[in-house]
């Protein structure tokens, strides 16, 4: 039997095409990719294409490991910093589809220096994610940050910071709150960052960086909350909204309906959709042509 | 207003629409959708586009939901329960698309005088439990008496095992998810009882203990993953998966999406959890 190819609840095939999505936010085996450096990986890309064709998504940022102690798997580190092809991979597979942006272990500042260098100034990544959990993840207001940032800004990297609120306090102790990053955001005010599930309880995450202009939140990561987007669009603007899937460790319905439903105009859908991150993406997109 | 057949017309013309592909015309099938969680009226922590019922009600009616099991978001705080269903029942009367769910708060004097009036004078087919916020576990007695009473009654219970992500709650009101250890006992216990769990996001080895329970269903509002629905119903028996959206507090779109973004239903399958199970839970 066939399955069923619905659209209940979609947008049109034709509505979901004007706005050239891109998603800043896919997340396939995304603590570890898997047994022989990459199978899982490969695999959960390929489980989220049904979603991704029905989404219309033109673009999806993935964030590979590169070797710097983002895992808790010694072999796999080696592999990967002994092997790049490993890591590039899904990018040979999916070269129109994806784009990528490295796992940075802050607590590892030389690590991470090199391997900045290594896959943004030399390879094709165009910025980096800051875990907030696993052997990577550092709470971002720590002065190890300085160079990093000062160095990805150097690049034009993006950086996508994980963040939350969590109520009851914090569950790991390298997670960030959007407040902290508030304050990473208030000493490089010609860096863009990107809030990470606009701090889960988005209600306070909003706030916490609603006077940062340089700080953008990102939508998934969270339950399909009815009017997110209706408070981060009155507080932040349109032009402060990136959009992201979680794909497919969460579901496209989930994550792309907070933005398609939401009671804001097709402008401010583009905006959010796909716009505001070529954008950001513009800089560093330029330094890779050829 | 319209009646039921104005409103199943004009469900099955939204499905067509939803099949227009790129300008064109599609062929899809049409299906009848209940969803089974549904609620009114105000959440107590923030207003929500759709918690003004007639514009949930012109929602359904965009989505194809031709009928919803609705619940009322005032039982959550309020202690005056009968004032609570009154309202429910009043303002399920006018749409024909809603069925009313009572609430029972088995820590209340002479909750069983709120289930009789569930029953009698509302005519409901079920009721809807919140023990995280009502504080009471399924172990405590009182839970078992209202389940025993309603079983007795022909009526199914919903228990809400959620109603917002704990991490999100507000710090001065948080409700943990329902412990489920006491259900496999209390189902023993009392056969022929019909549980439908609320909000639940299951996980792995929960999944396959809840498959083993007969007379408890799920409901679909909070499984995520881009799998995860059809990933349940490959692991609960048959007819145990209802459709439910959790709305207005979930955006009700987000469920109807999930149901078919793998590709991986069939028709059938996808019938019996849009509307289908449901029927079947009522005539049980």
């Amino acid at each position: 039997m066939t399955p069923v190819d619905l659209h209940l609840g979609l947008p049109t095939s034709r509505e979901l095409k004007s706005y050239r999505v891109w998603d800043s936010y896919f997340t396939p085996s995304h603590s570890h990719p898997g047994p022989n450096g990459g199978d899982r990986l490969i695999a959960e890309i390929e489980r989220s294409l049904p979603a991704i064709g029905k989404g219309h998504f033109e673009k999806l940022c993935y964030f590979p490991h590169v070797g710097i102690g983002t895992t808790s798997d010694p072999a796999f580190e080696k592999a990967a910093r002994d092997n790049p092809e490993l890591i590039l991979r899904p990018l040979k597979r999916w070269p129109q589809m994806l784009l990528g942006m490295i796992q940075l272990n802050a607590n590892d500042v030389r690590a991470s220096l090199d391997a900045l260098n290594r896959w943004l100034r030399d390879g094709p990544m165009l910025g980096v994610y800051f875990p907030g959990g696993g052997p990577g993840a550092l709470t971002c207001t720590h002065q190890n940050f300085e160079l990093l940032v000062k160095r990805i800004g150097e690049l034009k990297g993006v950086i996508m910071q994980h963040t939350w609120f969590k109520t009851g306090g914090k569950q790991g102790p390298g997670e960030s709150t959007p407040a902290e990053l508030a304050k990473l955001g208030a000493r490089f005010p010609e860096q863009n960052f990107i809030c990470a599930h606009a701090g889960g309880e988005w209600q306070r995450g909003i706030r916490a960086v609603r006077t940062s202009p340089n700080i953008l939140v990102e939508t998934s990561g969270f339950d399909a909350t009815a009017g997110f987007v209706e408070m981060a669009v009155r507080e932040l603007g349109s032009h402060r909204i990136i959009f992201g899937s979680h794909l497919p460790s969460r579901s496209l319905g989930t994550e792309l309906s907070k933005i398609t439903t939401a009671n804001i105009s097709a402008g401010d859908k583009k905006l959010i959709l796909g716009k505001n991150y070529r954008t950001l993406l513009h800089p560093i997109l330029k330094t890779k042509k050829p | 207003m319209m009646n039921r057949r104005e409103l199943l017309q004009g469900g099955v013309a939204t499905i067509l629409t939803a099949g227009v592909v790129g300008g064109a015309a599609k062929e899809v099938p049409q299906f009848d959708i209940t969803d089974t969680n549904l609620s009114l009226f105000q959440w107590p922590f923030r207003r929500l586009p759709l918690d003004d019922t007639t514009l949930l009600i012109k929602k359904m009616r965009t989505l194809g939901i031709t009928r919803g099991w609705a619940g009322s978001l005032e039982a959550i705080l309020h202690r005056d329960i009968v004032s609570v269903n009154g309202r429910l029942a009043g303002m399920c009367a006018k749409y024909p698309e809603l069925t009313p769910i009572g609430s029972v708060n088995p820590t209340l004097p002479d909750w069983q005088g709120d289930l009789f009036r569930c029953l009698k004078k509302h005519k409901m087919p079920g009721i809807r439990v919140h023990p995280g916020y009502h504080g009471y576990t399924l172990a405590d007695q009182s839970f078992t008496q209202m389940l025993e009473q309603a079983t007795k009654a022909g009526l199914f219970v919903q228990i809400a095992v959620t109603m917002e992500d704990p991490r999100t709650q507000h710090s001065r009101l948080r409700a943990p998810d329902v412990d489920l250890a006491p259900l496999p006992g209390l189902m023993r216990d009392h056969p022929g009882a019909r549980v439908q769990l609320l909000n639940l996001r299951p996980r792995g080895v929960q999944i396959d203990s809840l498959a083993k329970i007969p007379g408890v269903y799920l409901d679909t509002a909070r499984v995520e993953g881009t799998d995860g629905v059809p990933t349940l119903l490959g692991k609960m028996p048959r007819g145990r998966v209802l459709f439910g959206t959790h709305a207005p507090v979930l955006i009700p779109e987000a469920a109807l999406i999930r149901t078919h973004e793998s590709n991986r239903l069939d028709e059938k399958p996808l019938r019996s959890l849009l509307a289908g199970n449901a029927q079947a839970l009522l005539k049980a």
